[in-house]
């Protein structure tokens, strides 16, 4: 292309296919996600998804410093495309109604609360969409970040021990001090309290539940912002 | 791999033997020798790095001393997994690959415009704050900035020096472009051309879009709803992942395949004394792969929350990848052959590399062209053959591109060889056996991972799947320990040489014992092998 006349045509060219890519592969597909608004149910102030608060907002800043992503998705495919239902990845209990339950793949509207989106492209641990429904509590899963082996001896998914201190306990027990056994327990006196980062982490794990439906699940939804289910 | 008797070449030097050639060469030396010999280093630091972040994911009884390091990521925050694992890429995505990727890029436009390189100074800059740059952004993320977008994991801080470093590589890259002469090669020089026009295009995009996400939790502490206002930003919500993709893929075949590929084009047929071979399916194969190889950027988003039809449709054009891969195998790997059968086995240093580059590249290719089938996709898409994907791209195929590259072009800029033939051949045969068992262990590893994360029997759990995954990931490990050994060679041999020479610059006169490797002496007539062109 060093002769000058076919310069600018190869350079065109080189520039029109990436803005073919660009445009059919990012721009078109923002023209659907990019507005997508929460939705309210009919005769009832509640909009789904709900919205996250802002602990959780500032334990996506922690999830992302400490690279949970390498090893967690959070996407539950669609039975057709994956096994990801199976593994009851896509199953939460449905936050209207505690007795029943909501099994579904992630839509995008799942995901306009959050800052930081961790879609993940690996699963050496278990799809995250859904985890608080499998830790119903803050306590448990403290534990489990300070010691996971305790729910798998050989688990792959390291120990968050930096996430916690350890401190002498002063008059009373903290009230969030872990409940640890064993080789884990901390000395007569000391206790285990969760520092700022762990609570927040785990208040956005516990934000991670999809128990709701959506109108998605019945076909495309228009882009505008619509105030109807 | 032959070593020639020393006295006999004594004192013919190194240089090309075009004059001309050899002036371009000299003025290019400072900046293209040290991207060559920083981006080495993040070579090594990048696969310290990688091997201390898997072994940590492997049992402690495996490894002796394990524990120790188990405890000590537990403890300390720098040292966990979610840190050292991106640091590691990063380190090996830009430390590595993009730094020598520079380097190696200013000489090839500099030979292909067949001009001295415009603004040296500039350059040497452009070197030195683009690994300011990674320095800042890998403390970054071992301080905990990190900002998990995948290859966009350096916090802002460290992007802005980046930026100004590419500026400064731009300058003296557009300048010399505008210089060109007539008679220069075409093919190897279009390939490079997008390779440079798609880095920064990449880059900005990613880091600029990316970086809107930042601005969220901006606006909602200023009390603006943040989702009316930054949901309509390219980067919110799962826009977020597919700029990502976009942008991962992006770098993979519009930045290190064309610039590989540029090499090769180059140097193929330029040592191998052959004009290459199929050479009429080189430009079909140039403008499909310029078209095609970016949709693989939804081999990321098969079956997850993304409109069904941009996925369907990125599939049918990543599909018809094996297009280009096919053209580009037979131009390649068929020179390459055909070259090194001339020669005899193993009759150069820098052709074995490079053959094994285009063999690599087709392989590559080939788990593109896998993840392009949906049934394929949707079982290895969260499994290690993914991994074994970016491997192939990045500790293979551009890897040895640039190790045969550095062979061939370290000789030309110093004038001086390199110093023993042991250490090449115990490099190429770390590399070769490393990389072939690392692709093995993760592409066979990924489908058994596979089977079982997308087994039907609800009883299987992740904890199946990590049991059978476990044994590949540690095989794995040690492959890639094979790999470091390698580089770590190459990484003292380059050093070596590079003090003899300055040793040899002081006293002022050349050394009995200088000259061990003259790589492709005697193979090709000397003319027309500067000439050849496709
Ligand atoms: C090295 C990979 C790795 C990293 C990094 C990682 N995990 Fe895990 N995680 C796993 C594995 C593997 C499991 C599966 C359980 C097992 O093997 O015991 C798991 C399981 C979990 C579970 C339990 C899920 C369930 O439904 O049972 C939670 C919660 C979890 N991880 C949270 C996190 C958080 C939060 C982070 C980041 C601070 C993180 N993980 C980082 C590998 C990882």
């Amino acid at each position: 292309m060093s002769s000058t006349p076919h310069f600018r045509t190869f350079f065109y060219l080189v520039l029109a296919s990436f803005f073919f890519n660009w445009l059919f592969l990012v721009v078109w597909p923002w023209t659907n996600l990019g507005h997508q608004a929460p939705i309210q149910d009919e005769g009832s102030t509640d909009i789904t998804p709900w919205a996250i608060s802002g602990a959780a907002h500032a334990g996506e800043e922690v999830y992302a410093a400490n690279g949970c992503v390498y090893c967690h998705t959070q996407q539950v495919r669609a039975d057709s495309s994956g096994a990801d239902i199976i593994r009851g990845w896509g199953t939460a209990t449905d936050l209207s109604d505690d007795k029943k339950q909501v099994t579904r793949r992630s839509y995008p509207r799942d995901y306009i609360w959050q800052h930081e989106v961790f879609l993940g492209n690996s699963r050496n641990g278990a799809d995250l969409s859904n985890v608080a429904q499998r830790f119903p509590d803050a306590a448990t899963l403290y534990r489990y970040l300070y010691d996971p082996y305790i729910l798998n001896p050989h688990s792959s998914m390291p120990a968050y021990r930096f996430l916690f201190v350890r401190q002498k306990i002063s008059g009373q027990r903290s009230v969030d001090a872990l409940d640890l056994a064993g080789d884990d327990a901390p000395p007569a006196g000391y206790e285990v309290v969760p520092t700022a980062e762990a609570k927040s982490l785990v208040a956005y794990l516990l934000s991670l539940q999809k128990g709701y439906h959506l109108p998605d699940e019945k076909g495309p939804v228009p882009a505008t912002p619509s105030n109807k289910s | 791999m032959a070593t020639s008797s020393s006295s006999a070449i004594a004192n013919k030097g190194f240089a090309s033997t075009d004059p001309e050639l050899a002036a371009i060469d000299a003025s290019v030396r400072w900046p293209v020798l040290f991207s060559f010999l920083t981006s080495i280093h993040w070579m090594v630091v990048g696969t310290i790095l990688l091997v201390y972040a898997s072994s940590l994911t492997h049992p402690q009884e495996t490894i002796p001393g394990l524990s120790l390091f188990v405890n000590l990521s537990e403890q300390c925050s720098f040292f966990t997994y979610g840190r050292v694992f991106p640091a590691a890429v990063d380190a090996l995505v830009y430390g590595w690959a993009t730094t020598v990727g520079l380097g190696l890029a200013v000489w090839l436009l500099a030979r292909t415009c067949r001009t001295t390189v415009f603004a040296p100074t500039t350059l040497m800059t452009g070197v030195i704050f683009w690994n300011i740059g990674i320095a800042l952004g890998l403390t970054g993320i071992f301080l905990g900035d990190s900002s998990s977008v995948e290859l966009l994991e350096f916090p802002a801080y460290s992007t802005w020096v980046l930026w100004i470093a590419y500026t400064l590589f731009a300058i003296p890259l557009f300048g010399t472009y505008l210089g060109r002469k007539p008679g220069g090669d075409h093919l190897a020089q279009s390939w490079l051309l997008v390779a440079l026009l798609a880095f920064p295009w990449l880059f900005a995009t990613g880091t600029t879009l990316l970086g809107y996400r930042l601005l969220s939790p901006t606006l909602s502490a200023a009390g603006l709803p943040s989702s009316s206002w930054t949901g309509s930003l390219p980067g919110s919500g799962v826009m977020q992942g597919l700029l990502d993709a976009w942008y991962v893929h992006g770098i993979l075949t519009l930045w290190l395949a064309p610039l590989g590929l540029g090499l090769l084009y180059y140097l193929v047929p330029k040592l191998s004394g052959l004009s290459i071979r199929f050479g009429s399916k080189a430009q079909v194969a140039f403008w499909t792969w310029v078209v095609l190889a970016p949709w693989t950027a939804v081999h990321d988003m098969v079956g997850g929350p993304f409109p069904a039809d941009t996925v369907t449709i990125g599939l049918i054009f990543s599909g018809l990848i094996f297009i280009p891969v096919a053209f580009i195998g037979m131009n390649l790997v068929g020179t390459a052959w055909a070259g090194e059968e001339k020669q005899g086995h193993h009759g150069g240093v820098v052709l074995p590399f490079l053959s094994l580059a285009a063999v690599v590249f087709v392989a590559a290719g080939i788990s593109e062209e896998i993840l392009s089938i949906r049934s394929a996709n949707q079982l290895l898409r969260f499994t290690m053959f993914r991994e074994c994907n970016i491997f192939l791209w990045v500790y293979g195929f551009f890897s040895f591109t640039a190790f045969g590259g550095m062979y061939y072009i370290v000789p030309r800029l110093l004038d001086f060889g390199w110093r023993s033939a042991l250490l090449i051949k115990a490099h190429y045969y770390a590399s070769l056996y490393g990389i072939l068992l690392v692709l093995a262990m993760l592409g066979f590893g990924g489908v058994m991972q596979g089977l079982t994360l997308e087994n039907t029997d609800t009883h299987v759990t992740i904890v199946n799947a990590n049991d059978v995954a476990l044994s590949f990931y540690i095989a794995a490990t040690m492959c890639v320990g094979l790999i470091s050994i390698g580089s770590g060679i190459f990484a003292l041999h380059l050093g070596w040489m590079v003090l003899d020479w300055l040793r040899i610059q002081i006293r002022g006169s050349r050394l009995a014992s200088e000259i061990l490797l003259e790589p492709y002496e005697g193979t090709v007539p000397a003319k027309s092998s500067e000439e050849v062109s496709a």
